[in-house]
């Protein structure tokens, strides 16, 4: 009632009102977003120089928490992890979904259907499909011990693949390019199909060949977008929690090891501020460095 | 020998395709399978069932529980008291009938459901003007909002869950059911939002100005003019923008797992399937069967946004 009073005010000019009918809009966004992502984003530095208590109140200890986390072997394992994991499923989801895109962007017979059945990794909840990937790699019941063990013999017994912590990681970025590939498919695809058909037949006459072809025209078609999809990867596994805690605990990415530090045991909340802080600068800093260099932005 | 090499050309290709599908649905076949077998099929790599069994779903569906729950002393009980009523009779049975304290799949599902579907749609509202906002007004600082609208957009989960956990429990928002309801559907609100409003600001800027202006000139608010032209021209990017919140909150662990710690009864899908599975031995079927019945209607509802996929995508409608 107040703004169409404000509004309806002839002392305003059109542009002051469209100002302040702008601002009238955003403002239920903007506060919500100010008030539960900014602010937690600040206090969370606030909260790395405490020793936090949930109940009682926080005591400062200083740098405390920052040479508990850094001085900590577990830490830079969970780097390693973390960077071992994002290079891997980033490299795998693109290479994979650009390879789909270039088969999808081919005539064949039910590519309608084989389109829509190639997204259901990505539209599936994780949690449901999940289980299915804990089933397939079931040391008594899986299909994959069934294959490596029984058929192949590669191992020499059935274990849990995803219990131990050097194969889990492995399952865990198969599982993770499973996911992801259909999205770095479709914006690939969506590129592949916007390329002018001419330009092939005009390579085609001056005699180019498959590679030659690839190389001259659908690669420079598409090296922004998949510069585009390699940096939201990135972000996005970079931060990965879900896909990683669900499949299997023994992966600790920084955000699991965060998440054990923060809400298990002796929930040292604080040293979990610590931690979600560098690994926010640490991807901060890499998103500059990369938007610099490979973006050329 | 040119048409050898193109044959195997061909060979290869659909090779890679089948390759493609296979590795694409073949855990969705394996869940599908699991679910329908009994628990001494398991073991056996065969994807079709030596012989279907549809118990998990019924369970999970609470269909026909109630013969087999039902103990002898109690079904003596009944049929042997003349005088007890149907009413009472069926009190009983019901009573024996819900499976929900063995598996609740139900409350879970209604859980996730309610807060998925209010979150979207706060998320959507609040969007639309936001949206407009953004895309149709002049104003100073509006470049200053989008950019941060941008800048939140890559904020993971983890990076600011234990701030806010802090702050929700500071205000006393985890120490009731309500409360904690309440805090789990504004984070998820918050979630969405950023996605929504850069996703809806995009589809906005296509539409072309001159349609409201000449609304505008028949002397029509803005109000109205988002109303009865914004919001009717852009029904599909509004069902798809509250598709992708729904999914969003849908799929939420992390934050339901801290959140709801203290409320057994608000678990969603997610945290409460990871609880029975962790908890409970050789459910094998019935956790296959809730996947499947957890998947399900996601895929329908992205299957029937599809032809605005690609380009919701690109629009920046994405978040994981």
């Amino acid at each position: 009632m107040g703004l169409t009073n404000i509004l309806n005010q002839n002392n305003l000019n059109r542009q002051q009102r469209e100002s302040v009918l702008g601002w009238a809009l955003i403002l239920p966004a903007a506060a919500i977003i100010l008030s539960l992502i900014l602010y937690p984003i600040l206090y969370n530095i606030y909260l790395s120089f405490f020793d936090v208590n949930l109940e009682g109140g926080n005591t400062y200890i200083g740098l405390d928490n920052y040479s508990n986390v850094l001085f900590d072997l577990t830490f830079w394992n969970s780097v390693l992890t973390t960077v071992i994991y994002v290079f891997f499923t980033t490299v795998g989801t693109t290479v994979f979904g650009l390879i789909v895109a270039l088969a999808m962007n081919k005539e064949f017979p039910f590519r309608w259907l084989v389109r829509s059945l190639v997204l259901l990794p990505y539209v599936a909840p994780v949690i449901s499909v999940v289980f299915a990937w804990k089933f397939i790699f079931d040391p008594v019941n899986g299909i994959f011990m069934d294959i490596t063990y029984e058929k192949l013999g590669i191992f020499s017994e059935r274990f849990n693949m995803i219990g131990t912590p050097e194969y889990a990681v492995w399952v865990a970025i198969l599982f993770s390019i499973w996911k992801g590939f259909p999205f770095a498919y479709l914006m690939i695809l969506s590129r592949l199909q916007a390329i002018d058909a001419t330009l092939y037949e005009a390579a085609e006459i001056d005699g180019a060949n498959r590679w030659a072809k690839f190389k001259a025209i659908t690669f420079p078609e598409v090296y922004f977008v998949i510069g585009s999809i390699v940096l939201l990867r990135i972000i996005w596994n970079f931060n990965k929690f879900d896909e990683i805690y669900l499949l299997t605990k023994n992966v600790k990415v920084m955000a699991v090891y965060t998440y054990f530090k923060a809400f298990t045991g002796a929930m040292e909340m604080g040293q979990g501020s610590a931690l979600a802080l560098i690994q926010f600068l640490l991807l901060v800093g890499f998103i500059l460095f990369y938007v610099k260099k490979v973006l050329k932005w | 020998m040119v048409k050898n090499k193109s044959f195997l050309n061909r060979a290869g290709f659909f090779l890679l395709i089948i390759f493609i599908l296979l590795f694409s649905v073949f855990p969705f076949i394996q869940m599908l399978s699991t679910s329908l077998k009994y628990q001494w099929d398991w073991g056996n790599p065969s994807l079709i069932p030596t012989q279907i069994n549809l118990e998990a779903y019924k369970e999970l569906l609470n269909i026909g529980q109630a013969e087999k729950d039902l103990p002898e002393s109690v079904q003596n009980l009944i049929n042997e008291t003349p005088d007890i009523t149907k009413a009472q009779k069926k009190a009983i049975i019901a009573k024996f009938k819900d499976t929900s304290g063995v598996f609740p799949f139900f409350r879970y599902f209604r859980n996730s459901l309610l807060l998925a579907t209010t979150a979207a749609l706060l998320s959507v509202s609040i969007a639309i003007f936001g949206a407009y906002s953004l895309s149709r007004l002049q104003y100073k600082g509006r470049s200053t909002i989008q950019r941060g609208v941008l800048f939140v957009y890559m904020f993971g989960g983890i990076l600011i869950l234990i701030p806010l956990y802090k702050m929700f429990v500071n205000m006393g928002f985890l120490s009731t059911k309500t409360g904690t309801f309440t805090s789990l559907l504004i984070i998820y609100l918050v979630q969405t939002l950023p996605v929504s409003l850069y996703m809806l600001g995009n589809f906005f800027r296509t539409i072309s100005f001159s349609i409201e202006e000449a609304a505008m000139i028949e002397g029509a608010g803005r109000f109205e003019t988002i109303w009865k032209i914004i919001v009717p021209l852009s029904m599909s990017a509004i069902v798809t923008v509250f598709v992708y919140s729904f999914m969003i909150a849908w799929n939420e662990y992390l934050y339901a797992s801290v959140f709801l710690r203290g409320f057994e009864e608000l678990q969603t899908l997610p945290i409460g399937l990871q609880t029975l599975f962790v908890s409970k031995n050789a459910i094998w079927d019935r956790i296959m069967a809730a996947s499947m019945m957890t998947a399900v209607p996601v895929i329908v509802l992205f299957m029937s946004i599809q032809k605005n996929l690609a380009g919701g995508l690109s629009a920046g409608g994405v978040k994981e």
